[in-house]
């Protein structure tokens, strides 16, 4: 079963691979005839999946916090772990695209300054638990960061960008009035690669749990 | 055998007063956050001269600079909250003396007030060196007390997660600046609608509740951090 849903999942990441450069039609205002536009099937899929990894990483911490299973330590370290490898990625490639569209590679548009935020916040979390030794202390405080973090986060990925009123980047998919702005074939490859790539993630997560709680048991025999 | 009881606000009053009579007794955190912020003013003022003079530079790179003065003077200060707690060995006696929100409260009040003097010292001294005129004090005040409140929330809770780490002063940055980065955002336009004489706006409601969810996160989260 397990191996089914893998290759289905490797099937949906392979299809939204092709999709993005076969399939979806070059979206209207953007460089180079619109082909520029096909970063979004993989900067915003990558960007979503960071977001998704801080609530993980948040939610697993909460539950730690409450039942002080060291499983869900390592499930939230996990999360963070992996989560800041698709936010670099978000970054760089949004970065890149930035270049591309907006002649700079940054211009502290509000969501670069969000995944910016969210890089430092995941690096910090990581840094602090490097620097505690007693892994039960190191459990709670490194917890109670990432539900802070969990606590900060609408405002920087919610508020900051809608007060700043301009951004470079083009409308939300949902925009104020919550319509569907995008067209039909662009947004399922990029729902599909979505979803692929949060498939990812939890399959990433998923094994880096059971290796943190394996190499416990090791210790422990 | 039952404990003597004492109220919750008793509790935090007590920490409150043992942390101020420490430090009148040292004078460390004021020394030290005065004098950094002071130099940092000196810096600033050499190399600026009288920018507040032209109001477009004022608007753009004083607000700032101001912000970031008091943030670098309360990652150098305030990590001593808890810090000093851990290096005198009284953290034991703490958590057994005080409930750990009463002890949140008593030591967010102390770091607001510490805060409060720092930018009292240092507003004047910035609006003179820098010829600086505010078309709206009020607002340049509420904006300094709302941003002040919310860095002695964040630093309060950050400072407890850093006294129980190996490189404490180092951490305490890296751990505080992401968390504060809304509520300086903030901050700062308020800053910048005070010098130019504009209206408020969003910002202040939005800093009010970044403080206000900032508290109740810090309430709620402390006894994890500071109950083994």
């Amino acid at each position: 079963m397990r191996t089914l849903l893998l290759w289905l999942l490797w099937l949906l990441i392979a299809a939204s691979i092709v999709g993005a450069y076969l399939f979806a039609p070059p979206m209207k205002g953007f460089v180079g005839g619109g082909e520029s536009s096909r970063i979004l099937f993989f900067h915003v899929p990558m960007a979503w999946t960071s977001f998704v990894a801080f609530i993980v990483a948040g939610v697993w911490s909460a539950i730690y916090l409450r039942t002080r299973n060291r499983r869900h330590d390592h499930a939230a370290s996990a999360a963070v772990e992996i989560g800041l490898i698709f936010c670099i990625l978000a970054t760089v490639s949004g970065a890149i695209w930035a270049k591309v569209e907006w002649g700079a590679f940054w211009n502290w548009d509000p969501r670069q300054l969000s995944i910016t935020v969210a890089l430092i916040y995941y690096a910090a979390y990581l840094a602090l638990r490097s620097q505690i030794a007693d892994e039960e202390v190191r459990g709670r405080v490194a917890g109670a960061y990432a539900v802070l973090g969990l606590v900060v986060s609408p405002f920087l990925f919610f508020v900051a960008p809608r007060i700043a009123g301009f951004s470079l980047h083009p409308q939300p998919v949902l925009n104020q009035q919550m319509e569907l702005r995008m067209d039909h074939s662009v947004l399922g490859i990029l729902i599909g690669g979505s979803v692929g790539f949060m498939c990812l993630f939890f399959w990433l997560h998923n094994l880096a749990t059971r290796l943190a709680a394996l190499a416990d048991r090791a210790e422990e025999a | 055998m039952s404990r003597r009881a004492s109220t919750w606000a008793a509790e935090a009053a007590a920490v409150f007063v043992k942390d101020w009579r420490c430090e009148y007794r040292t004078r460390y955190a004021l020394n030290t956050l005065g004098l950094f912020a002071f130099t940092t003013l000196v810096v600033v003022s050499v190399v600026l001269g009288p920018i507040g003079n032209s109001l477009q530079m004022a608007t753009a790179v004083l607000p700032v600079i101001l912000w970031l003065i008091v943030l670098f003077a309360v990652t150098a200060g305030l990590p001593r909250i808890f810090v000093a707690e851990e290096e005198t060995h009284t953290a034991t006696a703490l958590r057994l003396a005080a409930t750990p929100s009463a002890l949140f409260c008593g030591k967010a009040a102390y770091g607001f007030t510490i805060v409060t003097l720092l930018e009292a010292l240092i507003t004047p001294l910035f609006l003179a060196m820098l010829q600086l005129s505010i078309a709206r004090p009020g607002l340049l005040v509420t904006a300094l007390a709302a941003g002040g409140f919310g860095m002695a929330v964040g630093s309060t809770l950050i400072a407890a997660m850093v006294a129980q780490a190996r490189t404490r002063s180092a951490l305490f940055a890296v751990l505080l600046l992401p968390v504060l980065v809304p509520a300086l955002l903030f901050a700062v336009q308020l800053t910048r609608a005070a010098i130019a004489g504009e209206p408020p706006g969003v910002e202040l409601r939005m800093l009010l509740l970044y403080d206000g969810t900032l508290s109740v996160a810090g309430l709620m989260l402390f006894p994890s951090i500071w109950t083994p």
